[in-house]
């Protein structure tokens, strides 16, 4: 199974925001995956054990997964264009 | 009346924000439009984090308190007060009699300033209420007085969505994310603070020209970044410190255990917060659509947490500095008269910075020294409101353990306006009304300093005045 890791500032706060539409989303669509949250303090030395990084702030550039701007998750608009570049990245 | 509502308020009480709120949640879910399955189940979802958090504060202290002690007998050293951190700070004001109204009321309060023309900001981060049902609280406790609880929440509800107006047009160009302000209690009071600082900076020759690459901090200081590290590192130095070496035995298994516990501790609450949010969730979804399809077509800025923020470089490398040098602080303060040990809220410090950076223009050296200031001067501040800080923690059903005398928090403990609310609440019901018209005097300035901004725009560039103009004449 793949596993998305959701990445913000504390990997409490605007993180299980999106982790929760992104679990919806994958449901919805039949997809399965493991979704994590985290926080971005702890992936800055790189090692990042996930097929694709959802993240509402940004990702130090010595990581290397794939990574999927969340902001609109948050505020509402084009939310369902990140959510189907997301589910295209996991099939 | 008051005598019917004593033994009600006081039963309330016995039960706790874990009884209380899951009620409170599902019947506001309800006003809100929710089904009652999905309300309730938020509801006590919310219950859940209060005793999940409970549980975890009880083993920071349990496991710190004595090595602390050990620490002021051995050393001399007396940081004595336990920073339980944000996580802790927000269950805590969520938990106390103003969190149970902070919902409604900041809803409310956000939505008349909308539509007088004082904010720009809808701040959809109904989580993010907590600070205000911190100051409110803490205002509450001091005067013994409700409503001037409510008022004082209320009125920093107001100041900060006024400093996330004022700095939005800053943090918009240099985050890149157009129509987002940051009305947070955390990161907003610092970022205003920054600005005279950073005139003054301007002003030192030396300094004026100095800057550092975040790429090598990060790589350099990355360790200190990782929750479960900075445990583990800082229990094991506390424990040294505080258990010494006498007996390699049962002073090398009070060591470990510290260190371990600490790393469990710090990993632990903001898991614990995260069942919160998951809880209010709903709630706050439910909160945003009500309040967008009363505005239609109305444009304004989206408040959000500034954890959108905090993966910027700039930011982390500050952060990744200000983890020692906060501890260094904090020691170096203690004849002084700080008595708070950082810890949890060490993790915090992103936040604490994250509108400094912008208005220093992303400068390191700059937002180094003038977060090492504030965050200096503020642990004065969160030893001055400890005792009632812990009172309100006792009061909102928190389980402190024997020997555990007092909590703090840097965030909000040591933040700028808690201070000023504190001695606001201090100086007694004139002060905390003084404080309250001079606060709202600030937000109407802010008003004023927006338009004057838009006409300047407009002057700038004409082909797009007409938007400005529209905020200019409401």
């Amino acid at each position: 199974m793949k596993k998305v890791l959701i990445i913000c500032g504390t990997g409490v706060a605007t993180s299980t925001v999106v982790a929760a539409k992104v679990r919806d989303h994958l449901a919805e669509k039949g997809i399965g995956a493991n979704v994590v949250q985290g926080k971005v303090m702890d992936i800055v030395g790189g090692d990042v054990d996930a097929d694709l990084i959802v993240a509402t702030t940004d990702v130090p550039s010595t990581v290397t997964v794939p990574v999927i701007r969340a902001l609109p998750l948050l505020t509402g608009m084009g939310q369902e264009e990140v959510l189907d570049e997301i589910s295209r990245a996991l099939s | 009346m008051e005598s019917f509502l004593a033994p009600i308020s006081s039963y309330l009480n016995t039960l706790g924000p874990s009884v209380v709120l899951p009620v409170l949640i599902t019947l506001f879910g309800l006003l809100l439009g929710l089904k009652l399955g999905k309300s309730f189940r938020a509801g006590v979802t919310i219950g859940i984090g209060f005793i999940g958090i409970n549980l975890v504060i009880g083993l920071l202290g349990a496991q710190v308190a004595p090595a602390a002690t050990g620490m002021a007998e051995g050393l001399g050293v007396s940081l004595d007060i336990v920073d339980v951190g944000w996580p802790s700070s927000a269950a805590i004001a969520f938990g106390s009699s103003i969190g149970a109204m902070i919902i409604p009321l900041g809803l409310v309060v956000n939505v008349i300033l909308l539509i007088t023309g004082l904010t720009r900001t809808f701040d959809i981060d109904l989580w993010n209420y907590w600070h205000s049902a911190m100051i409110g609280a803490l205002v509450g406790a001091v005067t013994g007085n409700y409503l001037l609880g409510l008022l004082s929440a209320a009125v920093h509800l107001a100041l900060i969505l006024a400093i996330g107006d004022l700095t939005a047009p800053i943090v918009q160009k240099y985050f890149q994310l157009p129509e987002i302000s940051f009305p947070h209690g955390t990161s907003a009071p610092y970022g205003l603070l920054a600005i005279p600082m950073n005139r003054v900076f301007d002003a030192i020759p030396g300094l004026r020209s100095l800057d550092a690459t975040p790429e090598a901090i990060q790589k350099r200081f990355g360790l200190f970044g990782e929750t479960l590290m900075m445990g583990l590192i800082l229990g094991l130095l506390i424990g040294i410190l505080g258990y010494g070496f006498d007996s390699p035995a049962e002073d090398s298994t009070a060591i470990l255990t510290l260190a371990i516990s600490l790393a469990a501790a710090m990993f632990l609450l903001p898991r614990m917060v995260s069942i919160l949010m998951e809880g209010l969730m709903p709630i706050s979804e439910a909160a945003r659509t009500f309040v967008q399809k009363r505005f239609p077509g109305r444009s304004f800025y989206i408040g959000l947490d500034s954890a959108v923020a905090v993966g910027q470089p700039s930011v982390i490398a500050t952060s990744l500095l200000l983890v020692p040098i906060t501890l260094l602080i904090a020691v170096v303060l203690a004849p002084a008269g700080n008595r708070v040990l950082p810890l949890v809220d060490l993790a915090t410090i992103p936040f604490i910075v994250a509108v400094m950076v912008p208005i220093f223009r992303g400068n390191i050296v700059r937002s180094v020294i003038g977060g090492g200031i504030l965050i200096g001067a503020g642990l004065f501040i969160a030893t001055w409101i400890a005792p009632t800080f812990t009172r309100i923690a006792v009061d909102s059903g928190f389980a402190l353990e024997d020997g555990q005398a007092t909590i703090s928090s840097l965030v909000d403990g040591a933040n700028p306006l808690t201070g000023l609310f504190f001695l606001a609440a201090e100086l007694g019901t004139a002060g905390v009304l003084a404080t309250a018209v001079l606060c709202l005097g600030g937000v109407v300035a802010v008003r004023f300093l927006m338009k004057a901004r838009d006409r300047r725009a407009l002057a700038a560039e004409t082909a797009d005045g007409a938007e400005a103009q529209d905020g200019a004449g409401a």
